[in-house]
């Protein structure tokens, strides 16, 4: 029952301060970096941070970015809920049976080896321009990434813990409940962490190919009338749809799975 | 209640056990020694359904099973409640009714106020009681015991075994356990099997548990 934490509690909230302090530089070294770098080039290719904060501040003045922000989270939350799910599934069933695995790993292959940009193109052939066609392409490209980590989580499982299981007949959903689903877990979070920025890039790259709306489509549309600064805000737009996905959703996901690791410490 | 006939096994072409053959009768205590390697882990592993023998048969009479492996082998990501309840739950006790007998196991194993407890945050001892007392939890009528008490220090060796022979002797439960310690072996068992390099099995003459031990440590005495 060794605590890390010193007689006072003052050590790990002075190493949190020091991460954050840390954090917050690299975060000010891109922000110089960006305005340096404007500094020295044509405003046509790159915006300063400044005028990067005006166009942003004009977008979210009207109701332009809100619009094309819930489209773009929608085609994304439902198709990576799509793709994460097959995979995980998929993961699951194929670690739990050798037979599958081998069925399954011509399709693994394919998927992971086939770049994003021809399963967009080939999407937009079967289906055309839309929705569907975007959530279509970011399951598909989000798939094969939680398969692979789900699969590598269930073989990765302690199988003195699955004996234990055996011994003491826990059956069938017992045993994917309490002793597979768990130690899954890490690996499937941090699959779901990589299939979530595969996604945002995946959307982006339909939405610029195969849509007529969302950010991916507002950013396209931007660069081919080269406002420049509203193209580096859809950018930032990005980002921070990212972080409200990363802090708000799978951090907080990956504290509450991962809740006896902590208390372990 | 356990009944080996002429049982051989083979992990790829390594002959693990040959021709072995013994009976376990109901409410005996029967240890299984020998030294490392010689096939002592499968015979428990062959009793549990773990493992099926390459020829001969394995009876065992009764479905309830409690199995202390050598090292606790706890669920990390439950508390030592839910560790012990989860074999309960397994045999369709309903949640409260299992947590309920889970607690009363932990307080008889002296680990009342240590429910809410995760594995990593128990001392090797403690999580070795836990795993005691998920075995018996189940009111097991065979109790299977991987040594049980390796890689512990004496104090603590000894009250595990206090402890276990206790429950063992209230409850009436058939036991197997095996060990490489003839010493531990004569403390706890009524039976004693030994397995030779041969591969096959010879019970133990315990009318003179004293001149059995003596012979052991004379014939251990170089090794040390």
């Amino acid at each position: 029952m060794a605590s890390t934490t010193s007689r006072n509690g003052a050590r790990p909230a002075t190493g949190r301060r020091r991460r954050l302090l840390y954090g917050l530089g690299g975060g000010a070294a891109i922000l110089v970096g960006w305005q340096l770098l404007s500094l020295y080039l044509n405003p046509a290719i790159m915006a300063s941070p400044a005028d990067t904060a005006v166009a942003l501040f004009k977008l979210a003045w009207g109701s332009k970015l809100w619009i094309e922000v819930l489209i773009t989270l929608k085609r994304l939350v439902i198709g990576l809920a799509v793709g994460a799910a097959a995979g995980g599934v998929l993961g699951v069933a194929a670690g739990l049976e050798a037979r599958l695995r081998s069925f399954l790993e011509p399709f693994r292959w394919v998927g992971m080896t086939i770049p994003a940009v021809i399963i967009a193109v080939l999407a937009m052939l079967w289906f055309g321009l839309g929705d569907f066609t975007v959530m279509f392409i970011v399951a598909l490209i989000v798939l094969p990434t939680m398969y692979v980590n789900t699969l590598a989580g269930v073989l990765s499982v302690d199988r003195r813990l699955v004996e234990m299981g055996q011994v003491y007949r826990f059956p069938r959903r017992l045993m994917l409940t309490e002793i597979y689903l768990p130690g899954v877990a890490s690996p499937a979070l941090a699959g779901l962490t990589l299939a979530t920025g595969i996604g945002v890039r995946a959307v982006v790259l339909a939405e610029v190919l195969a849509a007529m709306s969302g950010v991916g489509h507002a950013f396209s549309r931007a660069m081919s009338y080269l406002e420049t600064p509203e193209l580096y805000a859809w950018v930032v737009v990005l980002l921070g749809l990212m972080a409200v996905i990363e802090f708000g959703f799978l951090r907080p996901v990956k504290r509450r799975a991962m809740r006896w690791r902590k208390a372990a410490e | 209640m356990i009944t080996f006939s002429e049982v051989s096994k083979f992990f790829d072409s390594l002959q693990v056990l040959r021709e072995v053959s013994f009976r376990v009768a109901e409410g005996e205590i029967v240890a299984v020694v020998g030294p490392s390697g010689v096939g002592k882990t499968t015979v428990l592993r062959l009793i549990a359904g773990l493992l099926k023998p390459d020829a001969g048969a394995v009876s065992v009479a009764g479905a309830a099973l409690g199995y202390v492996f050598q090292e606790p082998r706890l669920l990390p990501w439950r508390t030592a409640l839910d560790n012990v309840a989860g074999p309960l739950r397994a045999k369709g006790v309903p949640k409260q009714q299992a947590r309920e007998t889970a607690a009363e196991w932990l307080e008889r194993v002296e680990l009342a106020g240590f429910e809410g407890y995760h594995p990593a945050e128990l001392s090797g001892g403690m999580a070795q009681r836990v795993a005691i007392a998920r075995a018996f939890a189940v009111q097991p009528r065979i109790l299977l015991m991987d040594e049980p008490f390796s890689n512990m220090d004496v104090e603590l060796k000894a009250s595990l075994m206090v402890l276990l022979q206790g429950l063992i002797k209230e409850l009436g439960t058939t036991v197997v356990f095996v060990t490489h310690d003839l010493l531990e072996a004569l403390q706890l068992a009524d039976r004693i099997l030994e397995l030779t390099p041969a591969r096959t099995v010879r019970e133990l003459d315990l009318a003179d548990r004293a001149a059995v031990a003596r012979d052991w440590l004379a014939k251990i005495q170089p090794l040390l």
